[in-house]
């Protein structure tokens, strides 16, 4: 169809412990996207959707060999990004996140479930599909200086990610619905209380209902505050 | 008689300084104390990078008695400087690793 869309995203996440088992996360996506369809190009950049999450630790097991801990996630996604990047609608995010780590091994399972438009309608009175998604990741630290302040730690991710179709009036809107699984290997560096990650996020299997676009690689950087 | 009386001013000169030199160099302990203080060291469980590390030093910075404190993540141990004069209950110190949402093992030093 000579259509072809790079996308770009910063995650910036802020993250504060209110309580031993309470962290509130604060997730705003910059985005960047270049489309060339029927040979004209077009550039956008601006904000996503602003997630507002906590994390509720419902487990954690803290031993001198490994850690062990399991954790609840109810996110609200707000539809105030550019129209471009905006889902247009009020989105609820639970989810549940395992993780695991073991000297300087560190691996975290994650299976969340997106309801887009629980309370709200998109564009032209569609019901938006949900999404489920399930994330693992495995990684490895190499710290520096002997007080180990910094670390690098190479990260492997493979997620599923499927989409339900759109639906208006009970029916099934054509041309929307997928399912992708990424694998996206990446590194991560922490310094301190700030957190850079940069992944490349590579389609290795993807399946989109009708003449949607197939998407492309597309590297993520994220800066992660903790305080 | 002058001998006498020369060998009992030599002997009152010998007590005089020797009393006097007593009291410079004696046993006495000097009046001015150092207190020294204390770095202790202890196990913690939980924490795995270093982002864990300011949670918990910023808890343990509350106790009244602690001076200074550094995490390590990697060694898996907290050091613990007590300030001079004061007295640090290690159950205080377990009680702020725990609300760090880490587990203390054993005091090491």
């Amino acid at each position: 169809m000579g259509r072809t869309v790079d996308r770009y995203t910063v995650n910036t996440v802020i993250a504060y412990g209110v309580r031993r088992n309470i962290t509130l996360i604060l997730k705003q996506p910059i985005m960047h996207q270049e489309m060339i369809m029927a040979g004209s190009k077009s550039t956008n950049t601006g904000l996503s959707d602003l997630l507002f999450s906590t994390k509720y630790g419902i487990y954690r097991r803290n031993t001198p060999q490994y850690t062990l801990g399991i954790s609840a996630i109810l996110g609200l996604e707000f539809p105030t990004g550019m129209n471009v990047f905006s889902k247009d609608t009020w989105n609820m995010h639970p989810g549940v996140y395992v993780s695991w780590r073991s000297g300087n091994w560190g691996s975290d399972f994650n299976i969340a479930y997106a309801w887009n438009g629980f309370a709200d309608k998109g564009r032209g009175g569609m019901n938006p599909g949900h999404q489920v998604s399930l994330d693992v990741s495995l990684a490895h630290q190499f710290s520096f200086g002997a007080k180990a302040r910094k670390t690098v730690a190479p990260v492997l991710e493979v997620s599923y990610k499927h989409i339900f179709a759109d639906r208006l009036q009970g029916q099934t809107v054509a041309n929307t619905g997928e399912s992708v699984l990424y694998i996206s290997p990446g590194v991560k560096v922490t310094l301190s209380s700030l957190i850079l990650e940069l992944l490349v996020q590579i389609p290795a299997w993807q399946d989109q209902e009708g003449t949607q676009l197939k998407r492309s690689i597309a590297p993520m950087v994220g800066l992660r505050y903790m305080f | 008689m002058i001998r006498y009386i020369f060998l009992m001013m030599l002997l009152g000169g010998f007590l005089m300084g020797g009393s006097a030199y007593a009291k410079i160099v004696g046993p006495e302990k000097s009046s001015v104390e150092q207190v020294a203080s204390e770095t202790r060291v202890y196990e913690v469980f939980g924490m795995d990078c270093p982002g864990c590390h300011g949670g918990v030093e910023k808890l343990l910075k509350k106790i009244a008695a602690v001076q200074s404190v550094e995490a390590n993540w990697k060694k898996k141990i907290l050091m613990v400087t007590v300030k001079p004069g004061e007295t640090l209950n290690d159950e205080d110190v377990y009680e702020a690793i725990r609300l760090a949402n880490f587990s203390p093992g054993k005091r090491l030093q």
